[in-house]
């Protein structure tokens, strides 16, 4: 009575099908855990790097050396107060950090974390990433607008018109990686890095290293270009409203999106899970270290090297930010495009 | 521009020679000093809070003759005497601006301010200071030797020595 309901073959590819949902569920679980986990550490980290830095101690006080710190942190979060400006557009103001988010959080399903292990190994992935990262401005912008506040409203424009103008430079710099790796998928990118003559693209683009990092940095809204939340002058930018789990969930954007700049920086310049070719002819023993620990060492000294140039270097002015993005870097990536499509014709 | 700004331009010279600085910070010792477990040294001489120095006999040595309330730049000290005795002397820490006039014009050598400094409350009445107060913090940071030093080295007590102090460079006659 019931075997022509499901015909066997049908039920094998469900069960394949299942099978797979169950893997990649799986894998985003691991991501998500490890996102979150990061996020809560990097804002130790941060205050314990930038705290040395300017030979303070950073966080001591909670659990030993401050380790407890984010916890205490989070937890404060979650209990504090939901406040919603009278005036304020309500469901925007809602969708607002959910749209920021998400934004930074699809992009964790692209990066190639080790050799097999990424969410979604799609050919467009150096595109995706740029697309979801640009939908990252809406939610900042939305939130500017539905807070009703011109401190809010000032954050939210200033941070669209950066984020434009640096996405353009970025993904100029990002191109002449897809013209030497002849790919945008990331996985295969870090396959040309591991087959190529350097061993990472840093080294023949370097140029284009140098603008994304640059770009990157403004890209994230972090200091010196961190205009959208400059404290002295908009007391905190476009999130200056929200509070509680609403704010946390803004400061989890701006982490993760740190995260996945810094991921691709390394994927796409770094050389991914893979450690260059002379370094494992010198130290052969090298290889057996799993990619994943190179991913995220290479991933860690990228984000240390953000909270560096936050210890470092004060905010610039906002004219000075517009007249880098457009007049420096957006010529030098075109520069560093034409040199690196002669190359790629002539060799 | 001459060639050596644009060169330090494009290699970002300035900004890489600031982040060789905060990363050499990075590695130096920190400042900070964790308060409640570690503590700064206090300072010889420190003016903190008021004491009302005992003789050897334990009763205390003012005699209410005005002169440190005179001097008070604040006006923070009252004395009321009855029958030749000092009946009240209080002091009104939150008012006190640590000058430590008051132990300069006491003959007597009768007031001192200890180093205690860690008395904050959250109540005016208990920084106001009684007589009570004032003689038990003789007790607590400035008895037995450490007090009697303390008194001689940093306050100069006039009851024992109104001359010139042998460090300053006056005629001290023939010899």
């Amino acid at each position: 009575m019931f075997e022509n309901v499901i015909r066997p073959e049908t039920l094998d590819t469900l069960a394949k099908f299942g099978i797979n949902a169950g893997i990649i569920i799986v894998k985003i679980a691991i991501v998500l855990g490890i996102a979150l986990l990061h996020v809560a550490y990097a804002t130790y980290f941060e205050r314990k790097v930038i705290g040395h830095m300017q030979v303070r101690l950073g966080p001591m006080r909670v659990g030993p050396h401050g380790l407890l710190q984010p916890i205490a942190d989070g937890l404060k979060l979650f209990f504090k107060e939901d406040i919603l400006p009278a005036n304020s557009d309500k469901p925007v103001f809602y969708l607002a950090p959910v749209i920021f988010m998400a934004a930074a959080m699809v992009n964790l399903s692209v990066i190639p974390f080790a050799s097999n292990f990424v969410i979604a190994n799609i050919n467009v992935g150096l595109l995706f990433i740029f697309a979801i990262a640009g939908m990252g401005v809406y939610g900042i912008f939305i939130s500017g607008w539905a807070s009703n506040s011109k401190y809010a409203f000032i954050g939210g424009l200033r941070s669209s018109a950066q984020v434009i103008s640096y996405e353009i430079a970025m993904g100029l710099s990002l191109v002449g990686v897809m013209i030497m790796a002849g790919s945008v998928n990331l996985s295969d990118i870090v396959k040309a890095q591991a087959n190529s003559v350097f061993g990472i693209f840093a080294i023949p683009q370097i140029i284009g290293f140098v603008v994304f990092t640059i770009a990157a940095v403004a890209e994230t809204n972090r200091t010196p270009f961190d205009l959208p939340e400059a404290e002295n002058e908009l007391v905190a930018g476009y999130h200056v409203e929200y509070s509680g789990f609403r704010f946390a969930l803004f400061f989890l954007g701006e982490y993760i999106a740190m995260f996945i700049m810094a991921s691709l920086a390394t994927v796409c310049f770094l050389g991914g899970w893979t450690i260059p070719w002379y370094i494992t002819t010198v130290l052969p023993f090298l290889k057996y270290v799993p990619g994943i620990v190179w991913f995220l060492l290479k991933v860690y000294a990228f984000i240390f090297f953000y909270y560096w140039i936050r210890a470092t270097v004060p905010r610039y002015r906002y004219d000075q930010l517009m007249a880098i993005g457009w007049k420096i870097l957006i010529p030098v990536a075109l520069a560093n495009l034409l040199l690196t499509g002669l190359v790629k014709i002539l060799l | 521009m001459t060639a050596k700004e644009l060169v330090n331009k494009i290699f970002f010279v300035e900004i890489l020679k600031a982040m060789a600085l905060t990363l050499s910070r990075m590695f130096s010792h920190a400042v900070t000093i964790q308060y409640p477990t570690e503590r700064r040294p206090i300072a010889p001489g420190f003016r903190g809070q008021h004491a009302l120095a005992k003789n050897p006999e334990g009763k205390a040595k003012c005699v209410g003759c005005g002169l440190c309330a005179a001097i008070c730049p604040s006006q923070c000290i009252q004395i009321f005497r009855e029958k030749g005795k000092v009946a009240r002397y209080e002091v009104e820490v939150l008012r006190c601006i640590f000058c430590g006039f008051c132990v300069e014009a006491c003959p007597y050598g009768a007031i001192v301010l200890t180093e205690n400094f860690e008395y904050s409350n959250y109540s005016k009445e208990a920084l106001y200071m009684t007589r009570e107060n004032l003689l038990s913090n003789w007790d607590k940071y400035m008895a037995g030797k450490k007090g009697e030093d303390y008194f001689k080295k940093f306050w100069r007590p006039m009851s024992e020595d109104f001359g010139t102090p042998q460090s300053q460079a006056v005629f001290r006659g023939r010899r």
